[in-house]
């Protein structure tokens, strides 16, 4: 246990540097506690819902997946250390054992165990929404994709004054 | 050199040296850690500045230096609220649960030593040592078990302070932080299998003479380790925790003053340890060129804070280029890809190294290890089709369900 001594030192160490920074921090800060100033944050207004008891399923999932792969790190770790003594039959186990777990992943996620997104049907950043969303909305003209092609060609056949007049102006402004 | 290397100054017994050199190393961990964390945000602060066409801090000390400390100062004089829906014990519990781990992690972390040509051992008092606070047999199970347990700081913060922020802010970082452990966890293995032992000692001792696990290991589980360290650590393009657009802060947001500093120190206390382990699992820790014959160990310190202070900058750097991540793209990373390639990698590690003691074909084990990764791809590959047209039919199922409920309530307020 002796090797440990120094990491609980550090510990300690660290406990009491808390708390003298709370004690310190008691010391000389104000204390002026208001009931509006204790409400949840809410970015100003005051808060119209408490905060919700209950947080998505999929959450807990994920804390039930994580065990499983805990599992086969706890159980891949002995065998990384002592792969060399172990020698072939320890290989043959871990793949065993992998291929068991990989083969319940691969279940899971076929299942649809870990889809966060949106579904597969409407991503978002699609092709679809690109074209109708940014891009008509933000270029200088408004309609359909068609007619940005036909400016896009008109200004690069014929160069404009404006587009001539610019590029001059900008050269010669250092 | 023993098979499981401990500390020889702890062997013995306990004499008055032994209590020195245990006083020097622990105190002098708390300090280095304590004004790193304060350089490390003026580092952060300016290069982030830098890279954004800004000064950056200026005005406290010689180019902003002591920025850091007036605001620690600063925080001190702040009014410390405590919300009144936080659950009392648990709200104060929380900074402690986050900050002791960030600090008791580099007490494994080897920080110098003249590992090239010696067994990077130093006299201190007549006693041989390791220039490391502490070497416990499971050193890198402890770094693990430690970072766990910040999980539990940021959980409580978030659940006891009774705000929704808070909350959403926790939850979500619980959820990162176990998808991504797995993770880390699989490609550590690698460095395991390559060290043959848990002690951090052995494993920098294992990769003397530039035998470094960043190209021995291949690359891969040292890529896999810091984007899965990335995103244990919040940073971004990982900060989902503490988005500020929606967010506010995440789950500190009902903390002030110095409760408050100390997450934030605990936040950036992680930022460096996670690099020493980086370094100390990848690059070899204070390996590299000796120069000098006479106290040789010195280039062990040199060479290590060489590599912490590139990672460190590899980390702002990455704060100040890439966007933050959306929720599922951060999950689909982090479950769909990193694991199983850590998995996968670290299989055909331990093929080769089996095979190489048997004296099979390195060229077949090799095939076959790929064709079977590629099998399992495939499968993989398939099965996340098959979830997203689940989870699409689940979700018409629930909006169908969802209306008929509706429909049946009378509308309020009419």
């Amino acid at each position: 246990m002796g090797q440990y001594l120094p990491v609980f030192a550090l510990g300690v160490l660290a406990v009491v540097f808390c708390a003298l920074s709370l004690a310190a921090s008691r010391l000389l800060a104000p204390r002026r506690a208001t009931r509006a100033k204790n409400l949840p944050y809410e970015c100003g207004i005051v808060p119209g819902r408490s905060a919700p008891e209950r947080f998505p399923v999929r959450f807990f999932l994920v804390a039930m997946l994580f065990i499983v792969f805990d599992v086969e790190i706890v159980f891949l770790y002995p065998w990384a250390v002592a792969h060399g003594s172990l020698g072939l039959f320890g290989l043959v186990a871990i793949l065993i054992f992998s291929f068991a777990v990989f083969e319940s992943f691969v279940y899971l996620i076929g299942k649809g165990a870990l889809e966060w997104g949106p579904r597969g049907d409407e991503q978002p950043g699609g092709a679809q929404r690109r074209a109708t969303s940014a891009v008509v909305r933000l270029g200088p003209e408004r309609g359909e994709p068609g007619m940005i092609a036909e400016a896009a060609e008109n200004l690069s056949g014929a160069p404009s004054s404006a587009a001539t007049q610019e590029s001059s102006t900008s050269a010669g402004r250092p | 050199m023993s098979v499981f290397a401990l500390d020889p100054a702890y062997i013995g017994g306990f004499g008055l040296s032994e209590a020195l050199i245990l006083i020097i190393k622990v105190v002098g961990a708390f300090g280095l850690l304590l004004v790193a964390v304060m350089l490390m945000i003026w580092f952060e602060r300016k290069l982030v500045g830098d890279m954004q066409n800004r000064i950056g801090p200026a005005r406290a000390g010689p180019w902003g230096i002591l920025q850091t400390l007036a605001d620690g100062v600063k925080l001190f004089f702040k009014e410390d609220l405590r919300p009144a829906k936080s659950d009392r014990l648990v709200y104060r519990l929380a900074p402690y649960m986050s900050l002791v781990p960030a600090f008791l992690v580099f007490s494994v972390v080897p920080v110098g030593g003249n590992f090239t040509s010696g067994d990077g051992t130093v006299t201190w008092f007549g006693n041989s040592t390791f220039l490391q606070v502490a070497d416990p047999h499971v050193g890198i199970l402890l770094v693990l078990a430690l970072s766990s347990a910040a999980v539990y700081g940021i959980m409580l913060a978030g659940w006891s302070s009774g705000s929704k922020y808070s909350l959403l802010g926790s939850v979500r970082a619980s959820a990162q932080m176990i998808s991504y452990e797995a993770a880390l966890g699989l490609s550590l293995a690698a460095v395991l299998l390559q060290a043959g032992s848990l002690s951090t000692h052995e494993i920098v001792a294992a990769q003397g003479g530039w035998n470094w696990n960043l190209w021995v290991t291949g690359l891969v589980p040292a890529l896999v380790f810091v984007i899965a360290a990335t995103a244990e650590l919040n940073r971004p393009p990982f900060d989902l925790v503490e988005a500020e657009q929606e967010l506010v802060g995440g789950f500190h947001t009902e903390y002030s003053s110095i409760r408050f500093a100390l997450f934030f120190l605990a936040e950036f206390m992680n930022v460096i340890t996670m690099s020493a382990i980086i370094v100390t699992l990848f690059l070899g820790g204070p390996d590299g060129p000796v120069l000098t014959e006479r106290a040789s160990w010195i280039w062990g310190v040199v060479w290590f804070f060489v590599k912490l202070v590139a990672l460190l900058f590899m980390f702002v750097w990455f704060r100040a280029t890439l966007p933050r991540l959306r929720y599922d793209q951060l999950m689909d990373v982090g479950w769909k890809f990193l694991i199983p390639l850590s998995l996968g990698w670290l299989l055909l590690l331990g093929a080769l190294r089996v095979g190489r003691d048997r004296g099979w074909n390195t060229a077949a084990v090799v095939v076959v290890c790929v064709a079977a990764g590629a099998a399992a791809g495939v499968l993989l590959r398939l099965a996340v089709r098959s979830g997203r047209r689940e989870s699409g039919e689940l979700a018409d199922a629930e909006a169908d369900a969802g209306e008929a409920v509706n429909v049946g309530e009378p509308e309020k307020g009419s």
